[in-house]
């Protein structure tokens, strides 16, 4: 069964946590993954006028959260089919749900413990996303410490960041 | 040659070159011009005087030259010769009374014109034809263009030409100056510096991004070697004093066991410990011995294909055997399902022996607490996470880790000599890895490694 999930990140490797708890719960079938970036549309016309999405996403994108998907991408090969990063622009909930219908999301999945931070003009869809018709499910939660760490002990900066928590 | 001198000369070659090849085809060309320009005229006049010779009659070749006379301006030695031909026996005495060449009449009666230049003077004739007669009209007259306009203009296009080439030549070696001066500079700032004075630095300049560029990395070079300076220098001390200690505790024993007769019980016993000492300084120089091999990497180590999660069971049943109180947990929440991406390019001697430090420190530093070990793979590189819950290392002094016989000021109920780290560095280096560590006093220390994937087609 091929199905389309939607995980709302941050471009921080600790909001990728979720989509490793997500495909924890999933254990047979094809999944294609959208990470969903919301982010205030930008007011300048100019700024409208040279809008590109990738390179919006390239420019977002770091180093450590490109291998943190990788390493996903290895651990769960023969379950994932796709990972997309696409940006959310809208703060209604009838966008949101033209949203999820063009890309067929089937669920959502949010990290229980981890609060998104999204970096300038971004903002947290998780309240949104949770009155929107498609299903969700809350992953994690039985410790902090060591579900955040499993995937950002690989990486220094973020390592750090949780070593002071 | 000096590249300054060099750059000299190809820019002042250049531009002279270039300069001559537009003086010299502004003058050929117009010295071209001027002759077929002069010939041209030499014919309208051979033209009109044709016309009121031979075709008009009396009544109106007078306006005829009067219109001549006007607006034709008059030559210098302008000539005009008129003859009728008839047969071929004219021509012989037309060029006998008029000195013309028999071969420019001829010329001229063939294809209806022709032109000529005799010493400085031009001659363009023409056939007419008119009433049924046939005559020969020819114009000469002495180019005083050429021959003055066109030597002033010479004369102008040489001096022009040897103005500009001289300007060009002070340039060229002005700009030349300025390139190289400031790195000029740099090289007599750098010859300065020596081993007694590697504190010296080049001062930084503004306004000149690649010049500064270069400076700063110089300057950054400095630094790099300032510090693996100091560095030797206290490996020296560090080292002498490790070896120091051993050996003073081992003359003690021996001169005190010297001092009278013991029992042999009292021998045995310090030769034991005398015994122990040197094993200790027998071990610090097997692994100095290492640390030195692992360094100078132009000595090719053996690699093989490994795979990075044996390795790590390997590591952890040997450390089991040694220290069964050990508490190393294996996390393999993150592993690849393809066995491809765990293996690797590397001498299983050594990443043992990297790996092997790593977890016994973090076993020692922690007193057996849990240490967690992360394996997990992109898809060029394996990464591996060693997580304890010790002693950690404080901020300040974590720049000097991986000096070889430093130990952290926390670490004195721990045995230890300090050149562990340096020697895990040293193997990841030859695997082309890297080595990363971050640390919080009192909670724990984590180190992660990178090491590029073996490419297996």
């Amino acid at each position: 069964m091929e199905r389309t999930i939607l995980v709302p990140i941050d471009f921080k490797v600790e909001s990728l946590n979720a989509l490793r708890l997500a495909l924890n719960t999933i254990n047979e079938g094809k999944v294609n993954v959208v990470l969903m970036y919301a982010k205030i549309p930008t007011d300048s016309i100019s700024d409208f006028l040279f809008y590109s999405p990738d390179e919006m996403v390239d420019s977002l994108k770091t180093n450590e959260f490109e291998e943190a998907i990788a390493i996903l991408k290895n651990r769960y090969e023969s379950l994932l089919g796709s990972i997309s990063v696409e940006l959310f622009h809208g703060y209604s909930a009838n966008a949101l749900s033209n949203f999820l219908e063009a890309r067929n999301i089937d669920k959502i999945y949010f990290s229980k413990n981890y609060k998104l931070k999204p970096g300038k003009k971004g903002f947290d869809p998780t309240p949104l996303l949770k009155k929107s018709r498609v299903s969700y499910q809350e992953v994690g939660g039985e410790s902090v410490v060591a579900e955040r760490k499993t995937l950002s002990t690989l990486f220094n900066y973020f390592g750090l960041e949780i070593a002071n928590h | 040659m000096k590249t300054q001198l060099k750059i000299a000369l190809f820019l002042i070659f250049t531009n002279s070159l270039m300069l001559l090849l537009f003086g010299g085809s502004i003058y050929y060309f117009l010295y071209n011009y001027s002759y077929t320009d002069f010939y041209k005229r030499l014919e309208t006049r051979a033209t009109i005087a044709a016309k009121y010779n031979f075709d008009a009659d009396k009544i109106n070749a007078e306006p005829f030259k009067i219109i001549r006379k006007e607006h034709l301006e008059k030559l210098s030695a302008e000539k005009e010769y008129l003859y009728r031909v008839e047969n071929n026996n004219d021509l012989a005495e037309m060029a006998q009374k008029s000195e013309l060449p028999m071969a420019f009449l001829k010329e001229i009666l063939n294809k209806g014109k022709a032109t000529r230049q005799m010493d400085e003077t031009f001659f363009t004739g023409i056939r007419h034809e008119s009433n049924k007669q046939t005559h020969i009209v020819v114009v000469s007259a002495k180019n005083y263009y050429a021959s003055n306009h066109l030597l002033f203009m010479r004369n102008v296009i040489l001096l022009g030409v040897l103005l500009i080439a001289l300007i060009t030549t002070y340039l060229s070696f002005f700009f030349s100056r300025r390139i190289f001066d400031p790195i000029k500079h740099i090289t007599d700032r750098v010859k300065q510096i020596s081993k007694d004075n590697i504190h010296l630095r080049i001062e930084e300049k503004k306004n000149d991004a690649e010049i500064s560029q270069l400076i700063s990395t110089f300057n950054d070079l400095l630094n790099r070697l300032e510090t693996s300076f100091e560095t030797q220098n206290n490996f020296v001390s560090n080292a002498s004093h490790e070896f120091g200690t051993p050996l003073t505790s081992i003359m003690g024993e021996a001169e005190v066991m010297l001092m009278k007769q013991r029992s042999p019980e009292e021998y045995q016993q310090s030769l034991m410990s005398i015994l122990g000492q040197a094993e200790r300084l027998n071990q610090i120089t097997q692994t100095l011995l290492y640390l030195a091999q692992t360094g100078y990497t132009n000595k090719r180590v053996n690699f093989e294909i490994l795979r990075t999660d044996d390795l790590i069971w390997q590591v952890k049943e040997m450390i089991d055997k040694l220290n069964p109180k050990n508490n190393i947990q294996v996390d393999f929440s993150l592993l690849p399902e393809n066995p491809k991406k765990l293996k690797v390019m590397g001498n299983r001697q050594l990443l043992s022996l990297a790996f092997t430090n790593i977890l016994t420190n973090a076993c020692k530093y922690s007193n057996n607490k849990p240490v967690v070990v992360t394996i997990a793979s992109s898809d060029d590189q394996v990464f591996l996470a060693f997580t304890d819950h010790g002693i950690g290392i404080p901020e300040s002094e974590l720049p000097f880790i991986y000096d070889p016989f430093f130990r952290a000021s926390n670490t004195r109920n721990f045995e230890g000599y300090g050149i562990g780290l340096p020697l895990t560095r040293n193997i990841i280096k030859i695997h082309n890895g890297q080595l990363q560590l971050s640390s919080v006093v009192n909670e724990g220390t984590t180190v992660q490694i990178r090491i590029p994937l073996a490419k297996i087609p």
